[in-house]
């Protein structure tokens, strides 16, 4: 309930907010898919653990996987992020983006350390 | 003996009762094809004089008496009584603070569509005859021009609920895309500036409650969705 609007002005921020998500979602819609082909290729039997080696070792497979992985937090960041704007209306708010951005971004360092120094 | 009908009603006065309680009334079914606000003026009128609502044009132009009926925004004096289920349940639009009875504050709300500057902005002089439109032209504000700032709409957004201090809501951004649209008008640059903001535009996450809820039958989200594209367009 709100009576009187306390306008600030443009921030001039949400159009790459919206941008980067739908952008993010299309690489993921593209490329989440192929993870589940694999998976159901062990599964079904079609592919063994040195097949499933092969295709993951492969150049082309770790620059996809690269992308997947970037877009998957770049996605993750800007819902999240939505979120918390959303229900979280004090100053909290700013200390769980920050705090959220910084254990995505390590988590995806990590992610793409393993994805780069496999089989060396 | 007509036949009765159901209908309770939020009832609240700030300056005699502690809190808002629900009254029940029977109102008879007076003539077919009655409407909501048939049966509020019948309850002023022959029941309880103290029942406070807004009302003026009777016929959904005016936008006056938008409330919460059986949880659906809507404006009585266009909902048929016919289909509603009863007892029928009547609130004041939800999230504005009640001044009395099912009239709210709107101060907020008109304050927001004060800010996106809802009239025509030309840089040129004044022409001796009117501002000239194709046919096309005036089409494109099909859509948009009908809106009657009832609320409706941006009272049953969840998005205005939690950020409405900040986000404009889908009436007001609807009005902003009527003038962001319309061939007359030359600023649509400042005006595309002034919403390009995370919690301003981008708030809106399509929920869709404001098409279900336009008494008009008009799609805010439709109009958000086209000024992220003006944008879009803009950028790239």
């Amino acid at each position: 309930m709100v009576k009187k609007t306390h306008d600030l002005g443009s921030a001039h921020s949400g159009f790459k907010d919206w941008y980067w998500q739908r952008l993010s979602a299309v690489v993921l819609a593209v490329l989440l898919p192929g993870v589940f082909i694999l998976l159901w290729s062990v599964y079904i039997g079609a592919l063994d653990q040195f097949g499933l080696l092969d295709w993951l070792d492969s150049f082309v497979s770790r620059l996809l996987h690269t992308l997947l992985i970037v877009a998957l937090i770049v996605h993750a960041y800007m819902g999240l992020k939505v979120m918390i704007e959303d229900y979280v209306h004090t100053g909290l708010r700013v200390v769980l983006i920050a705090l959220m951005l910084v254990m995505m971004s390590l988590f995806g360092m990590w992610w793409l350390a393993l994805i780069w120094a496999w089989g060396g | 003996m007509s036949k009765m009908l159901q209908i309770e009603i939020y009832r609240y006065d700030p300056e005699k009762d502690a809190e808002p309680y629900m009254q029940a009334f029977e109102v008879p079914l007076e003539k077919m094809g009655m409407k909501l606000l048939d049966v509020l003026n019948y309850i002023k009128w022959h029941l309880d004089g103290t029942l406070t609502y807004r009302r003026s044009c009777g016929e959904g132009v005016c936008g006056s008496d938008g409330m919460n009926i059986n949880g659906v925004n809507g404006l009585a004096c266009i909902t048929a009584i016919e289909g509603l289920k009863q007892p029928i349940k009547v609130r004041p639009l939800p999230s504005m603070e009640v001044i009395r009875d099912l009239v709210v504050d709107t101060t907020h709300f008109f304050d927001q569509y004060r800010q996106i500057k809802p009239w025509l902005q030309s840089k040129q002089p004044t022409p001796e005859h009117e501002r000239l439109q194709t046919p096309d032209e005036r089409a494109e504000l099909d859509g948009s021009y009908e809106c009657i700032m009832c609320g409706c709409c941006t009272t049953s957004c969840p998005s205005w609920w939690w950020n409405g201090d900040r986000f404009m809501g889908p009436a007001v951004l609807l009005q902003a895309d009527r003038w962001i649209k319309d061939s007359r008008d030359e600023a649509t640059g400042e005006r595309l500036d002034q919403l390009e903001d995370a919690f301003k535009l981008y708030r809106c996450h399509q929920i869709m409650n404001c098409m279900e809820a336009c008494p008009k039958g008009l799609n805010p989200t439709a109009a958000i969705n086209h000024i992220k594209r003006t944008l879009l367009n803009r950028k790239s």
